[in-house]
């Protein structure tokens, strides 16, 4: 029973992270029908940054997360800058151009900050709570209380908001969306900056709890993204539930196939995508990619 | 642009195929000289080690041994009035990769290889350079590397079964614990301990509490902490590379596991202190054949000089390789700047009193046979007694 317990605790907060990286493919996906590959480095830069905040300058955790989602903000909107011209015209272009601004990202890390890397110690030293037998780390929780809010946050704006509307009608219809006057490359822009900023936000919280190195984003990458996937690409609640079955499914199988996890987890997930391509919220708004 | 989700999902398929293209190609290599293993020009040593990813401290340190190595026998002079070159590649700790440079080492000239630092690259790399016939001293420790029989093997240190059963004899012997759990990962390394230490306590008569395996991508590991938890051992036995062991330990804290943990070379390192956290390490129990730097006046020296060179301090990684390439560089010396198979011979026949002890190779490449017992304490590894 202490060992279901832990693994749902440890599955939950891997989970609020893959939760992170999977809205920010979604988002990016739902308005431009695009796959952001360079996504996983974003998330690594935005890791190194908020490290260097705080293990280096000693500014408080909270305001070294703000400094890499703002830096790699902008990061998200030079990318679509430079990808601007191809929009519209060749989208194969602009796939492989996201996958070549990873190459670069991960070599610029290794310039800036060396290709050994650093462990970053957890800004939340107090002492885990237990919860019928099962120890919950405090920074845990604070890790899953920032998704949850990042969540909300981001459904409120693309929901409730002017620019947000404009945003899921370039993604819905593009011709007609230019047609009334919305700004597509505006509108792209804000969602690649978003997506980055999550991408930093995901980085920057994982990396007290992980190892912070050039090539970090690699595996949470391919997670985030078999969670956006498995949710319904460009979903965002799917993304949520995505991330969260994804993080459950990764330490289950640790604990039943214990070497043989990663194996486990990806041939449940091919069955689950076999049955259901669209995945668990799959809808077909968006028809540009 | 219409196109249909379909062709979507098969692009960004391709996509992936082309990131996984990209990340195969490696670095060529900074060597540009066209000249080769014959009579004239600088003599052709590779160091083939992880310098990006994860393990790339190791591939750093290793590097940094054998350069060090080089520069002193180069600064009096070279073998033969013969400079030394030493050309670094880097195998991301992947066997592909390795493989590849395998075939490069071949066609390009080198006489010899120092590295890699990863069982399993090394393993992947040993058809291809005993097919070239390039001796190749690895700091690899698993035993299945030595079981091969290919002469062109050499280990810098002893294999993973010294390592364990130093770490059981002390464990069982002096310490007295009975109840033991084991965490390993299921790479090369982790196997390799996994089934060394295994072997060990079984011949004791005893039986892990728990036996976990856990993947060498993992990053939660609540549930089989939590069964070793409540297996309520005396220690736990950690079989994994630096910074993945670094987090196991850093979450059994947080988990509520009190008991030290003990393990082979990784767990005496810096990077393995600074992930875990240097509280939560105190008292770890390490096997090494190089506890520190105060060992020996030879370990004093190379340690100064290693401080010279880099401005940080040495460890064992760096040790390995500077002690793998002195014998490599004695070895080309004594047999007259010989390759293949007698430089191979040569090496074997080298009688060598390195950093980590007094090297006699046996048939297999394996030169070291004994370790030393080692605690952390305040973030440093010191000796027992």
């Amino acid at each position: 029973m202490q060992v279901f317990l832990q693994t749902i605790v440890g599955g939950l907060n891997l989970g609020a992270v893959y939760a992170l990286v999977a809205l920010g493919f979604a988002l990016v996906y739902r308005t431009m029908g695009l796959v952001n590959f360079a996504h996983a480095d974003v998330l690594m830069i935005g890791a190194y940054i908020a490290a260097t905040f705080t293990v280096s300058q000693h500014l408080p955790f909270a305001v070294a997360v703000l400094a890499s989602i703002v830096i790699t903000g902008v990061i998200g909107l030079f990318i679509e800058r430079f990808l601007r011209p191809l929009e519209g015209r060749d989208f194969d272009l602009m796939l492989i151009g996201t996958i070549g601004f990873g190459i670069v990202l991960e070599s610029v890390a290794t310039l800036i900050w060396g290709a050994t890397g650093e462990a970053v110690p957890s800004p939340v030293q107090t002492r885990p709570l237990v919860v019928f037998g099962a120890s919950v780390p405090t920074y845990d929780l604070v890790v899953m209380g920032v998704a949850v809010v990042a969540m909300l946050a981001l459904s409120l704006f693309l929901e409730r908001t002017r620019r947000g509307v404009a945003m899921q009608a370039v993604a819905m219809d593009y011709d007609a969306a230019k047609a009334v006057g919305i700004n597509v490359g505006r509108s792209n822009a804000i969602a690649f900056a978003i997506g980055a900023g999550l991408a930093a936000l995901a980085g920057a919280l994982v990396g007290p709890e992980l190892y912070v190195s050039p090539t970090m984003g690699g595996s949470i990458g391919i997670d985030g993204f078999a969670a956006a996937i498995l949710g319904g690409f460009g979903s965002i609640p799917g993304a949520v539930v995505g991330a969260l079955a994804v993080g459950l499914l990764n330490s289950f199988s640790a604990d039943y196939f214990q070497g043989y996890a990663d194996l486990a987890t990806f041939v449940l997930f091919a069955v689950i995508v076999m049955i259901k391509p669209t995945g668990l919220f799959g809808e077909k708004t968006v028809l540009r990619a | 642009m219409i196109v249909r989700p379909a062709r979507c999902i098969a692009l960004a398929g391709s996509a992936v195929l082309v990131l996984g293209v990209l990340a195969g190609c490696s670095k060529p290599g900074s060597s540009n000289t066209a000249s080769t293993g014959s009579s004239t020009g600088p003599i052709k040593i590779a160091v083939v080690d992880a310098q990006s990813g994860q393990d790339s401290s190791l591939g750093q340190w290793e590097y940094d041994g054998a350069k060090l190595a080089v520069s002193q026998w180069n600064a009096k002079g070279g073998i033969d009035g013969r400079q030394i070159q030493l050309t670094v590649f880097d195998d991301k700790a992947d066997p592909t990769t390795g493989t590849d440079i395998a075939s490069k080492l071949a066609s390009e000239g080198f006489v010899a290889m120092i590295g890699t630092a990863e069982s399993g690259v090394t393993a992947a790399m040993e058809p291809t350079l005993e097919a070239a016939k390039i001796p190749n001293i690895t700091s690899g420790q698993s035993p299945a590397l030595t079981k091969s029989g290919d002469p062109y093997v050499f280990l810098n240190g002893p294999t993973s079964v010294t390592y364990d059963s130093t770490l059981a004899a002390y464990l069982t012997g002096t310490l007295h614990d009975t109840k033991i759990a084991m965490i390993t990962n299921n790479g090369a390394y982790g196997a390799g301990e996994q089934s060394s230490f295994l072997a060990q306590l079984t011949a004791d008569g005893l039986k892990p509490t728990s036996n976990q395996v856990v993947t060498t991508t993992q990053t939660d590991f609540s549930s089989a902490l939590t069964a070793i938890k409540q297996s309520n051992p005396q220690v736990v036995f950690i079989g994994s590379e630096e910074v993945e062991a670094g987090l196991i330990v850093k979450q059994a804290r947080s988990l509520g596991i009190t008991v030290p943990f003990a393990g082979g070379a990784p767990q005496g390192t810096p990077v393995f202190i600074d992930t875990a956290g240097t509280a939560n390490v105190e008292g770890t129990i390490v096997s090494s054949p190089y506890l520190s730097n105060d060992t020996s006046a030879a370990s004093k020296a190379f340690a100064a000089a290693y401080q010279g060179a880099y401005g940080s301090a040495a460890e064992l990684h760096g040790a390995k390789a500077y002690d793998g390439t002195e014998i490599l560089l004695t070895a080309l010396k004594t047999s007259g700047l010989a390759t293949g198979l007698k430089l191979a011979d040569a090496i074997r026949a080298t009688q060598y009193d390195g950093l980590l002890g007094d090297f006699r190779y046996d048939k297999t490449g394996v030169g070291i046979f004994k370790t030393s017992i080692g605690i952390v304490k305040n973030g440093s590894l010191v000796a027992v007694g």
